[in-house]
């Protein structure tokens, strides 16, 4: 759970420097009241929730499906692992990188109430390399409850860059937490992509 | 005239040279000798005398040239070569080898460093346990007289200890000066906020699986120190780490680029100490009267903690660590150590003073111990 949370801290930055600004004017429109911006940051981060669980459920039956023998449980994630760490990596470091957040689509939506659970919906389905990596880990863990407790990890690291979102007009000098943000979700691709390594020398040896 | 007058500002007469350095004499005597200096062991004795010498020589120098990043300089990587000799030749003695075992750990009996500092703050405060396995107080770089001196030197010098007290920054400063020009000359701005990154992983993963995971995974130093004995997979990917890490950032992009990069890139306590400067007493500042926007500061600068917008502002960024390379770049003398409070362009001679004598005295009296004992082990060698 503390790579996976660990992965969600690093990554959710990331996440909420995209995300974040289109989601922002959304949850705070038309709203002074800070009961309604704690409904509506809720229902978000419910919503995230139960994605997060179903794809728990979901990638832990596929990895129990797929990787059957001890040496594909190693090498295929420990693959896996290598290519969305670099990915993750790549993201941080290059200088090319386009903020792009599929939570845009709720502009679509014309009944407000249901903006939050859209925006919850979007955002846990943006399927982005931290996201793959944690539905890796997912997929070779011993037992279902282990899978859940991944996600969760990810969940509450990922959630916790949110919280102060109804204050982010208020933070000064967001561009260097920004880039603190973008260079952490970097360091931890390099976690994963050793984690990766290990895997497949790990799977090597002992098959 | 006048701007000769403004080269030569630091620069002190023989005799004032001689005045200042007196102080600085008399403590580093009391401090190696005890008052007693003893010379029965005569390799011991020239030890001590060639270091006693050598310290007082190079602040002599500070004043009488008016130069401070050369002189400084010397002693820094001298601290950082003797320091790890001794660090060395201490394991060698004691466990006959470089590398750590599972039972040395288990017993509390590996060296402290400051490095682990941002690590143990979490652990500590909701534990209430040092999740570092060292010794607390006695033995073999213990970790309460670290942290303590740590602490004393960052609220004097804020970053200024990466440049005056650390004992690992003279390995990429000393890399950093071999090539006469840089290779490398531009890096990517965001690349110096990297340390904060590597500080905040650092501290979430020690807090959350209660381990000095920076010692254990990233220390580019356990090169030259003391290592986890490779005996799995794990351990040798540690040992790739460290040694990737020594030789990419100490090694050769010091050396490509003439900046001090494992300090700018990746150490966690020199973001810390980065945050520090805002409460010390000392500080750099920009004569801006004075400046006439050459920007050779900038360019010499190894923190990259000077931009050409830093200068016209007229404040150096929170990343300068006081080396005063900046300073013995300047042909105005516009840019030089200053106190909090005191207008820029004032003071300049008294400021630079105070804060060499602290800085200085502080390195001299860290770093004698282990510059003695490898002079000790040489003369030992050689004879």
């Amino acid at each position: 759970m503390t790579d996976s949370l660990i992965l969600g801290l690093s990554s959710g930055s990331a996440c909420l420097a995209t995300c974040g600004m289109v989601m922002f004017p959304y949850l705070m429109a038309d709203s002074a009241n800070v009961k309604r911006i704690a409904v509506d940051l809720s229902l978000f981060l419910i919503t995230r929730l139960i994605i997060y669980a179903i794809m728990a459920t979901l990638a832990w039956h596929f990895g129990q499906a797929v990787f059957k023998s001890p040496v594909v449980r190693n090498i295929v994630p420990g693959l896996l692992y290598i290519i969305f760490a670099v990915m993750l990596v790549w993201y941080s470091i290059s200088k090319s990188r386009n903020p792009s957040c599929p939570a845009k689509m709720v502009k679509t939506v014309s009944n407000k109430r249901l903006v939050p659970i859209v925006l919850g919906l979007t955002n846990s389905l943006g399927f982005c390399p931290a996201l793959f990596i944690i539905l890796t880990k997912g997929s070779t863990e011993r037992t279902l409850v282990q899978s859940y407790l991944a996600f969760l990890g990810f969940f509450v690291g990922s959630s916790l860059w949110f919280l102060p979102l109804p204050l982010a007009g208020r933070i000064r000098k967001k561009e260097v937490i920004k880039n603190i943000g973008i260079l952490a979700t970097g360091l931890a691709g390099v976690i994963f992509l050793i984690k990766g390594l290990t895997n497949i020398i790990g799977g090597i040896i002992n098959g | 005239m006048d701007n000769i007058l403004k080269t030569t500002g630091m620069k002190k007469s023989l005799g004032k040279s001689l005045l200042y350095t007196l102080p600085m004499f008399l403590i580093t005597f009391m401090f190696l000798t005890g008052g007693k200096p003893n010379f029965s062991d005569t390799a011991s004795g020239i030890a001590l005398l060639t270091v006693f010498i050598l310290v007082n020589v190079l602040f002599f120098f500070m004043h009488f040239t008016g130069k401070t990043d050369k002189y400084r300089a010397v002693l820094f990587i001298v601290f950082a070569l003797s320091l790890s000799y001794t660090l060395i030749n201490n394991m060698l003695e004691v466990r006959k080898a470089m590398y750590f075992s599972q039972a040395d750990i288990l017993e509390c009996k590996i060296p402290f460093c400051h490095l682990v500092i941002p690590m143990m703050i979490l652990p500590a405060a909701f534990t209430k346990s040092i999740i570092f396995p060292g010794s607390i107080i006695g033995g073999f770089a213990n970790i309460s007289s670290m942290v303590v001196l740590w602490l004393v030197a960052t609220l004097v010098l804020g970053r200024g200890f990466c440049s005056w007290g650390c004992f690992y920054g003279g390995w990429d400063d000393g890399f950093s000066r071999i090539r006469k020009r840089p290779v490398i000359k531009k890096i990517n701005e965001l690349w110096k906020w990297m340390p904060y990154a590597v500080l905040i992983m650092v501290i979430l993963s020690a807090a959350l699986t209660l381990m000095p995971t920076y010692c254990s995974w990233i220390c580019p130093f356990k090169a030259v120190t003391e290592f986890e004995q490779v005996t799995s997979v794990e351990s040798a990917t540690k040992a790739g780490i460290f040694l990737s890490l020594f030789g990419g950032l100490v090694i050769v992009l010091p050396v490509m680029t003439k900046k001090r990069t494992q300090c700018s890139f990746l150490c966690p306590l020199g973001a810390i100490n980065s945050l520090s400067n805002k409460i010390t007493p000392f500080t750099v500042k920009i004569d801006k009267s004075a400046c006439n926007e050459c920007f050779k500061c900038v360019g010499v600068c190894p923190l990259y903690a000077l931009s050409k917008e830093d200068i016209r502002s007229g404040k150096v960024s929170i990343f300068c660590s006081k080396c005063g390379k900046c300073m013995d770049a300047c042909p105005q003398n516009a840019i030089h150590y200053g106190i909090k409070g005191v207008p820029s362009g004032t003071l300049k001679n008294f400021s630079r003073n105070l804060f060499l004598f602290v800085s200085y005295l502080f390195m001299a009296v860290f770093s004698a111990g282990s510059i003695i004992n490898t002079f000790h082990g040489l003369l030992k060698f050689i004879f």
